[in-house]
């Protein structure tokens, strides 16, 4: 898939409203590969912190003898980060805030990682 | 952690922290060590620096050859198990460079972020005047010359 | 002699065996079903119907197993057959496994809308599916899927869920803490103040890690069908039972 189209893609999702910023990331360096956010948000921070979460998720998940987690979800008091996994080592990562309608911020997210490859 | 500066210690104990970076070097850009962290061997020390700073130097006058303006900012090399950063950046004592040996409980991106919070650290901490550090630095000099003719086999 | 007149899964008379098999079956004549449908599945073994039969009457002889394996055999040459998912989940509903029961009978909903019969199981599974207002917390089962650990990745009690011991609770334990550790760090630099819960969603499980206090963490497993919603309602009234069970611990 072209950088154009994850773009618009990162566009469809920043189009909810309380999505701050979407951003594709490569889990394996933390580094962002796409964006599309508002200002003030830092997506090379939340690329970061994301990939560090993911990969701490999937030790997680390997010492309980689960099967990788494709989707990581933190909420917290101000907003949320929502990560889908895409083809490896990509994931779809959503910042909101808290008016977000989260349940069609889900379904989105999961729709489009399928195509992350 | 080894520290020349004690002003260095408490941002790099937080880099440190913060990153999980395995192995930390901070030099002069001549290759001068400052403070690290993780090296068992003073001579591993010595190595790295000035491999660190040519490294560092070689890829600048590379960035000339090829018209980058600004020159490399940042040099990574990322291996299987570990990683390196290399960057230079401006404090009140000149240009300094970070050498940092990160592996996969870190990654580049997490290195990144608390490298350039590292260096804002830095320079907020830096003393207004300059001590004067003359045999401690000639110390230096005279290690890294040493290490550099081990490195090169000169006598 | 030998029949060779050609038998095609359409063959009214050729599949008569289906409909004798149900009948005995439905009298209760167990043994001679079981023989009509094995006669029938060695002429017609690409027939789901015929599965499902067997199935069917191995499920009324109480052999469960066999009749799991038939059902899985018919959805492999017929994937959504009706029979085989309804009998999927009753094999399940009769085993309290009501996740399972409600998954299977979603499905066989979707591949047949205007079944009744679905739609009546379906309601029946659901209610009987305890809510998150009757579900009983172990914190110190190992099977529980509850485990409750402190800020060091030390056990403080419970487990990571059926089939799994000491081991694999205490390592999940250490993996999480680190987990709850990034959590913490990554919503205070993003500037989204403290975090409440964190959600991992995998092919076979639903985990929630619920802050408890400064100094424990209750991660919560659940199957992958487990709806997201139920998996933090169930999630916040376990992290109840957890300050009750510190309380009276500490």
């Amino acid at each position: 898939m072209s950088i154009p189209r994850w773009e618009g893609m990162l566009r469809e999702i920043t189009g909810i409203v309380g999505v701050r910023g979407a951003l594709i990331v490569s889990a394996d360096d933390g580094l962002v590969v796409a964006e599309s956010a508002m200002d003030g948000l830092e997506t090379t921070d939340v690329a970061a912190f994301a990939a560090s979460l993911i990969s701490r998720a999937q030790r997680t998940a390997r010492a309980m003898h689960c099967a990788p987690p494709t989707r990581v979800h933190i909420t917290a008091e101000s907003g949320t980060v929502f990560a889908v996994a895409g083809d490896d080592p990509l994931w779809l990562v959503a910042v909101t805030d808290t008016t977000v309608e989260l349940g069609r911020l889900r379904l989105l997210l999961g729709d489009l990682a399928v195509v992350l490859t | 952690m080894r520290v020349l500066e004690p002003w260095v210690a408490e941002p790099l104990t937080e880099f440190l922290r913060e990153s999980s970076a395995r192995l930390a070097l901070v030099m002069t850009s001549s290759g001068q060590v400052i403070a690290q962290h993780g090296f068992t061997r003073s001579l591993d020390v010595m190595a790295a620096a000035a491999l660190g700073a040519g490294i560092l130097a070689t890829t600048g006058e590379l960035a000339n050859v090829v018209g980058a303006e600004h020159g490399f900012g940042v040099i990574v090399h990322q291996g299987q198990a570990q990683g390196v950063w290399l960057a230079g950046f401006d404090t009140p004592r000149g240009r300094w460079i970070g050498l940092v040996v990160f592996g996969r409980e870190s990654s580049v991106g997490l290195v990144r972020l608390f490298f350039t919070r590292f260096t804002e650290r830095l320079v907020a901490a830096a003393p207004v005047t300059v001590p004067v550090r003359e045999v401690l630095a000639e110390g230096f000099e005279r290690e890294l010359d040493e290490s550099l003719r081990a490195l090169f086999g000169r006598n | 002699m030998t029949d060779t007149t050609p038998r095609l899964p359409g063959t009214t008379q050729g599949l008569a065996f289906l409909d004798l098999g149900e009948r005995l079956r439905q009298r209760g004549q167990l043994d001679a079903a079981a023989t009509v449908a094995m006669a029938g599945l060695a002429r017609y073994p690409a027939l789901a119907d015929a599965h499902d039969l067997l199935a069917r009457i191995r499920a009324d002889q109480g052999e469960d197993a066999p009749a799991i394996s038939s059902w899985h055999a018919a959805l492999e040459i017929e994937p959504g057959h009706v029979g085989a998912l309804k009998g999927l989940a009753f094999i399940a509903f009769r085993a309290r496994d009501m996740v399972t029961a409600e998954r299977h009978l979603e499905a066989a909903a979707v591949r047949s809308p205007h079944d009744t019969t679905i739609i009546a199981a379906l309601d029946r599974v659901r209610s009987a599916t305890p809510g998150p207002s009757t579900e009983t917390f172990r914190l110190d089962e190992l099977g529980s899927g509850l485990l409750l650990f402190d800020a060091q990745g030390m056990r403080l009690t419970g487990g990571v869920g059926p089939g799994t011991g000491e081991s694999e609770a205490d390592a999940a334990a250490a993996e999480a803490s680190g987990l709850a550790r990034e959590a913490v760090r990554a919503t205070r630099f993003l500037g989204l103040g403290a975090w409440q819960h964190l959600v991992l969603e995998g092919a076979d499980a639903r985990v929630a890690l619920v802050s408890i206090d400064a100094d424990a963490t209750l991660l919560v497993r659940r199957p992958a069908t487990t709806p997201p919603g139920r998996l933090l309602a169930s999630a916040a009234r376990a992290a109840d039972a957890a300050r009750e069970w510190l309380g009276h611990s500490r």
